[in-house]
């Protein structure tokens, strides 16, 4: 893929939230997006058509994270009231309410099979717990890491978590294993590359680190944007070819994975960007932002 | 509750109390119904409607008052005859000190309180007492419209003595000695005055005055004389008091030991001392109370006469009459006006002063001295304009070095030649000043000389002809510091124009070094060593850092550092000069080459580098180096040991990497269990410990199964964990095996036989429900069902029970039904695996536990002829017991957790253990002796019936109750089936083979561990039971029930 296809016009403008979009989440399939924000509501959005389908009101405090199953039935979702709900997205209702986190839960994700879901909190605790069952109680918590736990990734088999303190651990279900890798920097957001071979960590220094995951070894550095104290979202382009992160200016970024360049950047949002989310499959791209819009970018 | 109850016996019918009492409330109404009634009163505790106990006052009983807590005494309660409290109304009481005393005291105080007779009373102090003692009886007794005591200053009764009027008349005042010291004016004139002021006879006066009478004088009464002369009346001193005047405590003397030092102290103090107390107290005396903001060394002075002078002054001592304010006053201040000359009033001139102040002449100035420095040789101011001019030459390229040599040449120029030549002499080595030995920028050095010169020559002649030596007429402060080569005030334009500075900065620091003549030292060190020799910047600066730490004068703000080093780096960079300059020091002691004290530095600044992140002489790449630290420090990845739960593994559809490993400390889910589990969690560390010791023993050379070595360390292993934990059980495998290997084992029995108390609850609970066809059985027996005896059954049963056993050791052991040989091998092969590191611990027990499983396995395989080869059997046991042993260690927390039973299932679990521990013991002696089958049927029955007769006693908890209920229930639904001896063995075949089965379904990974799989396994089936009936039942009766349903 060229740097000319990168999504960089704005096909659409999502208005609806009252404030500061927290994060905003292409659905498995990428034709729709779910967004939260500072208004305490979840909203689902046709990002392609633009329109608003349906609110999801619940949270008593902000929504952090949201994340929806591959089959789009379920959703589930965190924030300050330091709850995870897990919804029913059709109904709209809250299935269940998992309490346990001790303050702020920053990050959910199911799992693949939409039979867990996994948070991240302030409390310095990674917590899974089970929608399969009735039990409201975390089937797991993992509490090694140092400071707040800022964000996941799952896959078939591991449970990846960057933290506050600076490290990205990976906790491998398959062979009972956590393996740590220390960036010396807070992280912020981690995201995997659509080949799951690599981890992009944003870091509190203004840097996105690309690590090779079964070594650990550093393989990119990624600079130029601003990231020093809000959560930043950041992710790979569907083909793996460029690092996308937002800035704390309102600008986007594009970098080559490769040689780490600057291949794009534009003033997308008047104020931070707080999460970017990519198309699976097409050059499209969503971000959110503090100022209260979700904007779609097409090429 | 039912339960509960049937420990106690009531009398009377219980309180019935409201339903929204709390829990508090009910637990002492409960207390208060059940326990106290029975309770002496002097056991029992008052407690209020909301369960506490009753405090009545730290002072006043605790948490007991009167007689505990009751109105009564010992004796009951006595009744009063009543009295009516409106007659007698309840007194005000008086408390006085007496109240306080104790007789003894009482009567130290008594015989304490002097008082002159009124006989001797000259003065009428005893009698005004009296008076006004008096005078408030009647106060008291008259009605008054001023309720309480009238001030004392308005009941003033005069009781005054003949005397003391006569001497009042004759000019005598309270406070003043009668005495013949009238010799001087003003004395008369205060006469006078009072003569005119009083209307009395001043001839009487006179006569008595003249007459030196004895004077009447204590402490207080020396009357102060305005001059210096003390006066020391004629009289006898009645009784002198030494006023306290020294820190110590009363009646400690500090020259007891040592008199000579209390007169030498005397003559010190005397001269002011004296002086100043007398007129102190003298003053003090007549005017004012001895009272608070009057500090000892503060004089009564006009102020503070000057208040009452101008009304009537108010006396603190009844007796004394009011006399002529104005004229004491007056007085006063005539005294004032006495000591006014330099002294504090009070004070007097020493004689010879002890303290001179020092006061050094201020050094005398030669004649022929200027005030400002000039070097010896002549500026060259004449004789340079002969000199043909140096070529123009270009700056060199390093602006520093261009810097440098504009500083210096202007230096140079400044102060001659010579200056020149000490510098070069001194830099010789130094690569910077290479320029003045005819190096790089000499050229240009001897231009620039060349230039200043030039330019100073025209100053000089434009000064000399405007003003002849303006220097030396006005030195200013800028001027001076021109000279002297300081700073110019102008922060703000340096700080804006850095460049500059910086040139600036240079400049004045050479003009400063060069100032100040260097000390010799300084000289020495730049010489000796040059520690930053390859970084020339840092050299310089490191010297200037040297001139200013050794010449001490006129720090500069920035010391040390280059203007663009950041602030950090200054700091760093001082620490490492420090470092230097004391390596240096150090080396200079010894004098030593400067190879050896260079070295010295380079040491230290190692050391410094080692204990900086970055410094030393990587000083100037610092940011870099930093940069590529921790771009090598990071990402730094490592490892650890994760368990990932069950279900989680289950839901992501992954096998359980752990599975069949003992879990690991289950998390405290409350408080209670918190408390529980800390003791828990001790023991696991102790069997870890045993665990290890395991291993010690037993090398990963030893692996291989032989028999003998085995046999040894597993020994070794038991009597290691026997002496660990006295109290830990025999294992579970010992206690089986003990039962029919008497003849074989003759070591684990006679250990059995040393320790017949050490039973795990485990083994028992696992003989237990071995032995649950038994126990229904006995316990239809119990409920008086029929239970039909069959001789052929029971004779069975021997053997029956046995291979029971074995069925079940194995189901237990969790081995496969696979054959023995097969298993070893895939043991061998793992052992030969490198263990991983993590799971080294349990490496070795699982080897053990494999051992034992095989070989039990083998039993297993053989055991309708119970006659093993013997070897093998007793290796199996002892292995087996080791292995166990161990694991029995990791076991405990559940076990232990049991006995506290909070959790239902475990209560009743713990009931029964322990009591299936002491009906176990019981059986193995039993069997020891006989392994008949009636016998040991007898013994079932005790057990069954202990244990029914505990469930039914001593469940404390309530929640026994309804599981208990429960499993009773199963028990005799169970009844019908559980007939035959037969058919009990079956049941637990079955059971067992169910077991197996269940754990055959496992992954060949985790085979290797048997009974911890076991105990997974176990765990697994309790979170299956828990999720079907909502709590979590236990594992063993989880399991027996299970079975129960696979039967049916």
């Amino acid at each position: 893929m060229s740097a000319s296809d990168l999504p960089r016009k704005e096909a659409n403008v999502l208005r609806g939230h009252e404030g500061a979009v927290l994060a905003a989440r292409f659905n498995g399939d990428g034709n729709y997006c779910l967004s939260c924000g500072k208004d305490r509501t979840i909203r689902l959005w046709n990002p392609h058509r633009g329109i608003h389908i349906k609110t999801y009101k619940s949270h008593g405090r902000e929504v952090r994270d949201v994340h929806v199953t591959p089959d789009n039935s379920k959703l589930c979702s965190c924030g300050g009231d330091r709850q995870v709900f897990y919804w029913d997205v059709s109904t709209g209702r809250v299935i269940r309410k998992f309490r346990g986190h001790d303050s702020e839960v920053n990050a959910v994700k199911f799992n693949e099979y939409a039979s867990v879901v996994v948070s991240a909190g302030y409390d310095r605790s990674v917590r899974t717990w089970d929608c399969r069952s009735h039990s409201t109680e975390p089937i797991q918590i993992i509490d090694t890491f140092l400071d707040s736990v800022m964000s996941i990734c799952l896959t078939k088999s591991e449970i990846l978590a960057g933290s506050v303190d600076g490290t990205v651990r990976t906790f491998d279900i398959r062979i009972g294993r956590e393996i740590s890798d220390d960036l010396g920097q807070p992280v912020n957001c981690i995201s995997m590359s659509n080949d799951g071979n690599c981890i992009l960590a944003s870091c509190l220094d203004s840097t996105l680190r690309l690590l090779d995951r079964t070594t650990g070894e550093l393989l990119q550095e990624y600079k130029g944007h601003i990231c020093k104290s809000y959560k930043l979202d950041c992710c790979l382009t569907n083909t793996d070819a460029h690092v996308t992160g937002g800035s704390e200016d309102g600008f986007i970024f594009f970098w080559d994975l490769v040689d780490a360049s600057v291949v794009s950047s534009f003033r997308a949002h008047s104020s931070v960007v707080t999460s970017v989310s990519y198309h699976p499959k097409d050059n499209c791209m969503i971000t959110s932002s503090v100022d209260g819009t979700i904007r779609v970018w097409k090429t | 509750m039912d339960a509960d109850e049937e420990d106690f016996v009531f009398y009377g019918t219980p309180i019935e109390r409201e339903e929204e009492m709390t829990s508090r409330k009910k637990k002492a109404v409960a207390e208060a119904t059940g326990q106290m009634r029975a309770l002496p009163p002097w056991k029992q505790e008052v407690r209020d409607e909301e369960g506490r106990r009753r405090f009545h006052g730290a002072f006043t009983g605790g948490f007991s008052a009167g007689y505990y807590n009751t109105a009564g005494s010992k004796e009951g309660w006595t009744p009063r005859s009543f009295t009516s409290s409106r007659k007698n109304r309840a007194e005000v009481k008086q408390q006085s000190i007496f109240n306080f005393l104790d007789d003894d005291e009482k009567a130290e105080l008594e015989g304490r309180s002097l008082g002159t007779s009124l006989q001797f009373d000259t003065f009428g102090f005893t009698a005004a007492e009296l008076a006004r003692k008096q005078a408030e009886k009647e106060q008291q007794k008259r009605p008054s419209a001023i309720p309480g005591p009238v001030p004392d200053e308005i009941v003033l009764p005069a009781a005054n003595s003949i005397g003391v009027k006569l001497l009042l008349k004759m000019g005598w005042r309270h406070g003043h000695s009668i005495r013949d010291a009238h010799s001087n004016s003003l004395y008369d004139v205060r006469r006078e005055a009072r003569k005119a002021f009083l209307a009395f006879s001043s001839d009487d006066a006179k006569t008595s005055s003249d007459q030196s009478e004895p004077v009447i004088r204590d402490h207080e009464t020396t009357i102060e004389q305005p001059n210096d002369n003390i006066y020391s009346s004629q009289s006898t001193p009645v009784y002198v008091l030494h006023p306290k005047q020294d820190l110590h405590g009363l009646g400690y003397d500090p020259f007891k030991h040592a008199p000579e030092f209390r007169e030498k102290k005397r003559q010190r103090v005397s001269g002011r001392d004296i002086s100043m107390s007398e007129s102190l107290f003298a003053s003090r005396s007549g005017k004012v109370a001895p009272g608070f903001g009057i500090g000892a060394l503060e004089e009564l002075d006009v102020e503070d006469e000057d208040i009452y002078a101008s009304g009537y002054g108010f006396e603190e001592t009844y007796v004394e009459e009011v006399e002529e304010p104005s004229k004491m006053s007056r007085d006063h201040k005539q005294i004032m006006g006495k000591n006014e000359e330099g002294i504090l009033p009070g004070f007097k001139v020493a004689s010879k002063s002890d303290y001179q102040l020092e006061r050094f002449d201020p050094p005398v100035i030669p004649n022929d001295f200027k005030p400002h420095h000039k070097f010896a040789s002549p500026l060259e101011v004449e004789n340079k304009f002969t000199e043909p001019p140096p070529l123009e030459v270009p700056p060199p390229e390093d602006n520093n070095m261009k810097v440098l040599i504009e500083g210096f040449a202007t230096l140079v120029a400044r102060c001659g030649k010579l200056f020149e030549d000490l510098s070069k002499e001194k830099n010789k080595s130094n690569p910077l000043f290479c320029f003045l030995t005819g190096g790089k920028g000499h050229d240009y050095y001897a231009r620039k000389l060349w230039e200043e010169q030039q330019k100073r020559n025209d100053q000089k002649r434009q000064q000399m002809n405007l003003k002849p030596l303006p220097t030396e007429k006005k030195l200013t402060a800028e001027s001076r510091g021109k000279i002297l080569g300081e700073k110019p005030l102008e922060r703000s334009l340096r700080d804006s124009d850095s460049s500059v500075t910086s040139a600036d900065f240079l400049h004045l620091k050479i003009n400063l070094s060069d100032t100040f003549t260097k000390p010799a030292s300084l000289n020495e060190f730049l010489e000796a060593a040059k520690p930053f020799i390859d970084d020339p910047a840092k050299q310089e600066r490191f010297e200037l850092f040297l001139k200013e730490k050794y010449q001490g004068g006129l720090r500069s703000t920035d010391s040390g550092g280059s203007s663009t080093m950041s602030e950090a780096e200054r700091a760093r960079e001082r620490l490492d000069f420090e470092s230097a300059v004391e390596a240096i020091e150090k080396g200079g002691h010894s004098k030593g080459t400067n190879l050896s004290s260079s070295q010295q530095f380079l040491e230290l600044s190692t050391a410094t580098k080692l204990q900086f992140t970055s410094g030393g002489l990587e000083q100037v790449k610092s940011p870099q180096a930093e940069e590529l630290i921790t771009k090598k420090m990071y990402p730094k990845r490592e490892e650890f040991q994760w368990r990932p739960s069950p279900i989680l593994c289950k839901r992501f559809d992954i096998i359980d990497p752990y599975m069949g490993k003992p879990p690991p400390v289950p998390r405290p889910r409350s408080r209670m269990d918190t408390l529980i589990f800390t003791s828990d969690s001790v023991k696991t560390t102790k069997a870890e410990d045993t665990a290890t010791t395991n291993r010690d023993a037993l090398p990963l050379s030893q692996l291989e199964p032989e028999d003998k070595k085995f046999e040894i360390t597993s020994m070794e292993t038991v009597v290691d964990s026997n002496k660990e934990n006295i109290e830990r059980p025999v294992d579970l495998y010992k206690a089986i095996f003990s039962d029919d290997s008497d003849d074989e084992g003759e070591s684990s029995s006679a250990n059995q036989v040393e320790n017949p108390e050490k039973k795990t609850e485990v083994a028992n609970t696992t003989l237990n429900r071995l032995i649950a066809g038994d126990f229904l059985e006995s316990l239809g027996k119990e409920l008086g069902l029929e239970v039909p005896p069959d001789p052929v059954d029971s004779i069975n049963k021997a053997s029956t029970t046995a291979s029971q056993k074995e069925s079940l050791r194995a189901s237990t052991g969790c081995v496969k039904h696979q054959p023995a040989d097969v298993k070893s091998s895939s043991i061998l092969d793992d052992v030969n695996k490198p263990v991983r590191t993590q799971e080294a611990a349990y490496g070795n027990i699982s080897l053990l536990q494999i051992k034992t499983g095989s070989s039990s396995n083998g039993n297993n395989l053989d055991y309708a002829n119970p006659q093993n080869d013997g070897t093998q059997v007793n290796s199996t046991i002892q292995s087996g017991g080791n292995s166990s042993k161990v694991d029995l260690g990791k076991m405990d927390p559940d076990d232990k957790r049991v006995k506290t039973c909070f959790r239902q299932d475990q209560g009743w679990k713990s009931s029964e253990s322990s009591d299936d521990e002491r009906s176990r013991r019981h059986s193995s002696r039993h069997r020891s002796q006989n392994s008949s089958s009636s016998s040991e049927d007898e013994q079932v029955q005790k057990h069954s019936r202990r244990h029914w007769s505990r469930s039914s006693t001593s469940g404390s908890d309530s929640s026994d109750g309804p599981r208990y209920r429960d499993h009773s229930r199963s028990k005799v639904e169970k009844k019908g089936s559980s007939r035959g001896k037969s058919s009990s063995t079956n049941r637990n075949k079955k059971h067992s083979r169910h077991r197996t089965h269940r754990n055959g379904d496992s992954p060949s990974s985790s085979s290797r561990h048997g009974t911890e799989r076991r105990r997974h396994g176990e765990a697994k089936k309790e979170k299956r039971k828990s999720k079907d009936h909502g709590s979590s039942v236990s594992s063993k009766y989880g399991s027996h029930r299970k079975h129960r349903r696979d039967e049916r």
